[in-house]
């Protein structure tokens, strides 16, 4: 029981408020769909053209 | 920033809301024009008294894309350089005032000539098509009245920058400023073929106009003309919005360095917008492809900073994993939900913009309505919504007003209607496009055509998006009208963020307009030089005029 406490103390404690990962996730996440629509349409020409 | 204005000068305010009377009448006019396009187009309605589809489809693009964009802007950019480098001069705010009389004369010109159907030239005004000379002449107007504006923002910076020596200038001043200047190297482009082409052409004091070279100096205005819609939308997103949420600006000197890249790259690029334009070499084409492309790094800078922004502020109130920090955002606020929808749909509009840069893909998609249904993500939402959410705090501010709950709630409800109607119509857009569909084109079956078929759902899904934006609208209008004249009296805060203490003072060099502006015009020399030349030397000969509509 008291073990459980303390590990759930120490873990909010690592989260560091000034952390940027979601951004540098969300960065992530829009160059990927940036990518995925270039390639949907290029593979559209490759068939069409 | 010791000229801070916490509220702008009534006089300001006044000048600022007569650029916003015309920039509403045009959003109700042209989205009337908008909504029937959608009908006319799905088949199941004929326009009455002999009304042409090209008629309002050049109501509805000279409308929204020209004068709604511009007196907005205009009006946005002085109550910004007013509210942070202090109240305009006396002789500032007149030139202010002759820039909009002048834009509003010219802006009604053009309006009559195209009412008398005698200027359905839709709005790029493309030769051979040939409009009333009129129509050309009020429209030069309406450029020449916005340098007259633009005029009282570079005069009050000057100023400012006199006052203040070594001093960086406040940052929403300097954008205002850099996106005057971005417009007053723009338009040139478009002076140049109006006045040495179009109206002697017009008048009949010339038979025949080079297509090529007008078109050319059309698009050498008509890309950077997108960013000068933009960067108003950017000024909100960099410096209001984290004001609005209660969080500092992520960074003055990536804000400040990002508009100067526009600067650069938003103008040697117009081709990308001829790519199927028989007459210029391929090589200048793929030179210009490439300067397009460098404009992704300040955008990706830009959803950068503005995830930063929101990541930091969640996490200040204690949000923890990945994500958690979206959830902490006040969605209840509609001065911040509307611009963020406008936000979100800059992602899709993004993609769609990468696309049509790329010359081979351009082929899929040159001329079809994809692009229609880009440029309603790009400028129809993500600009045009924020240019609402702006409204909700500015238009309060200047006539000394509040926005109530209710006109929040209703706010946001606009904000949601547009999304979803806009999904709708852009989405469908884009997919016939894809399948074909041609854009600028009234309801037709093309003689029983099997492809033109696959097109009719799309376009019956479009005219269900364009009634839902359609009531957007009134809601929008509505809200204008109480926030000009019957909301309670009160103050309403324009939001101006402050940057984060732990940021350092930005470099002077950002100021420092002989090297941005010397570094625009080589960019602008090498990458239009040769090739106008070279379209010059071997003109084909001209084309008279036509009169299609
Ligand atoms: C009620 C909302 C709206 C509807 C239903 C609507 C609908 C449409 C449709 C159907 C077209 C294309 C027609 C064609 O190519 O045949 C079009 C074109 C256009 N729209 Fe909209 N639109 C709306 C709002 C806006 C807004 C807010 C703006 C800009 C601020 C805008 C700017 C334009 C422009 C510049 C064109 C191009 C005209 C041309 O090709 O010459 N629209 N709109
Ligand atoms: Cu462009």
């Amino acid at each position: 029981m008291a073990k459980m406490e303390l590990n759930r103390k120490t873990k909010t404690e690592i989260e560091d408020s000034s952390s940027l990962k979601g951004t540098l996730a969300s960065v992530f996440l829009l160059g990927f769909f940036l990518i995925v629509t270039w390639v949907s349409v290029y593979f559209l020409f490759l068939d069409r053209f | 920033m010791n000229t801070l204005n916490a509220k702008i000068d009534p006089r300001d305010g006044k000048l600022v809301m007569a650029h916003f009377y015309v920039a509403f009448i045009a959003l109700a006019v042209g989205g009337l024009a908008g909504l029937l396009q959608t009908l006319v187009r799905s088949g199941k309605f004929v326009l009455p008294a002999g009304i042409g589809y090209y008629q309002i489809l050049t109501v509805h693009g000279v409308v929204l894309g020209l004068v709604l964009t511009t007196f907005f802007i205009m009006g946005f950019q002085i109550a910004a350089t007013s509210r942070t480098s202090g109240t305009l001069s006396n002789l500032q705010r007149k030139l202010g005032w002759i820039g909009f009389w002048l834009m509003t004369a010219g802006t009604l010109m053009a309006a009559t000539m195209i009412l008398l159907n005698k200027a359905s030239v839709l709005y790029t005004f493309y030769a051979p098509l040939q409009a009333h000379f009129i129509y050309y002449l009020g429209l030069t107007l309406v450029v020449v009245g916005s340098w007259v504006d633009g005029a009282a923002v570079l005069g009050k910076y000057i100023s400012w920058r006199k006052q203040n020596p070594g001093q960086p200038s406040p940052l929403i001043t300097f954008m205002a400023v850099v996106n005057t200047m971005l417009w007053i190297v723009a338009t040139i482009g478009v002076a140049a073929t109006v006045l040495f082409q179009l109206l002697p052409w017009s008048l009949g004091i010339v038979d025949r106009v080079d297509v090529l070279v007008s078109r050319t100096l059309f698009w050498y205005f008509g890309h950077p003309l997108v960013y000068f819609w933009l960067l108003p939308a950017y000024m909100a997103w960099y410096v209001v919005i984290p004001k609005v949420i209660g969080a500092k600006i992520f960074s003055d000197s990536l804000a400040r360095l990002s508009f100067i890249l526009f600067l650069l790259f938003s103008i040697p690029v117009g081709f990308h917008h001829q790519l199927m334009e028989p007459g210029i070499d391929p090589a200048w084409k793929f030179l210009q492809v490439i300067l397009t492309f460098l404009v992704v790094i300040p955008s990706l800078m830009t959803a950068f900073s503005l995830f930063a922004t929101f990541e930091s502020y969640g996490r200040s109130k204690g949000a923890t994993g990945l994500f958690g920090w979206f959830k902490k955002l006040p969605w209840g606020d509609a001065r911040f939900t509307v611009p963020f929808i406008g936000m979100l749909s800059f992602i899709p509009a993004g993609a769609g913009g990468l696309v049509n840069a790329s010359h081979q893909l351009n082929q899929v998609i040159h001329n079809t309505i994809w692009v229609t249904g880009h440029f309603h993500l790009t400028l129809a939402t993500a600009v045009v919504l924020t240019f609402f959410g702006i409204s909700y705090w500015l238009v309060p501010h200047v006539t000394g007003r509040v926005l109530t709950k209710a006109m929040n709630k209703l706010a946001i409800y606009q904000g949601v209607l547009w999304a979803i109607g806009m999904t709708f119509m852009s989405g469908a857009m884009h997919a016939a496009g894809l399948l074909g569909a041609p854009r600028r084109s009234s309801f037709s079956e093309y003689g029983g055509a099997a492809q033109a078929t696959e097109w009719i759902p799309y376009q019956i899904a479009q005219a269900v998006g364009g009634t839902i934006l359609f009531v957007a609208i009134i809601l929008m209008l509505y809200i204008f009208v109480n926030l000009a004249f019957f909301a309670p009296k009160g103050e309403e805060e324009f939001p101006i963020g402050e940057v984060s203490d732990k940021a350092e003072k930005s470099p002077m060099v950002f100021e420092n307009w002989k090297l941005w502006l010397g570094i625009t015009a080589l960019l602008i020399l090498f990458a239009y030089t040769i090739p106008f030349i070279d379209m010059i030397q071997n003109a084909p000969i001209g084309s008279k005029g036509y009169k299609l509509w």
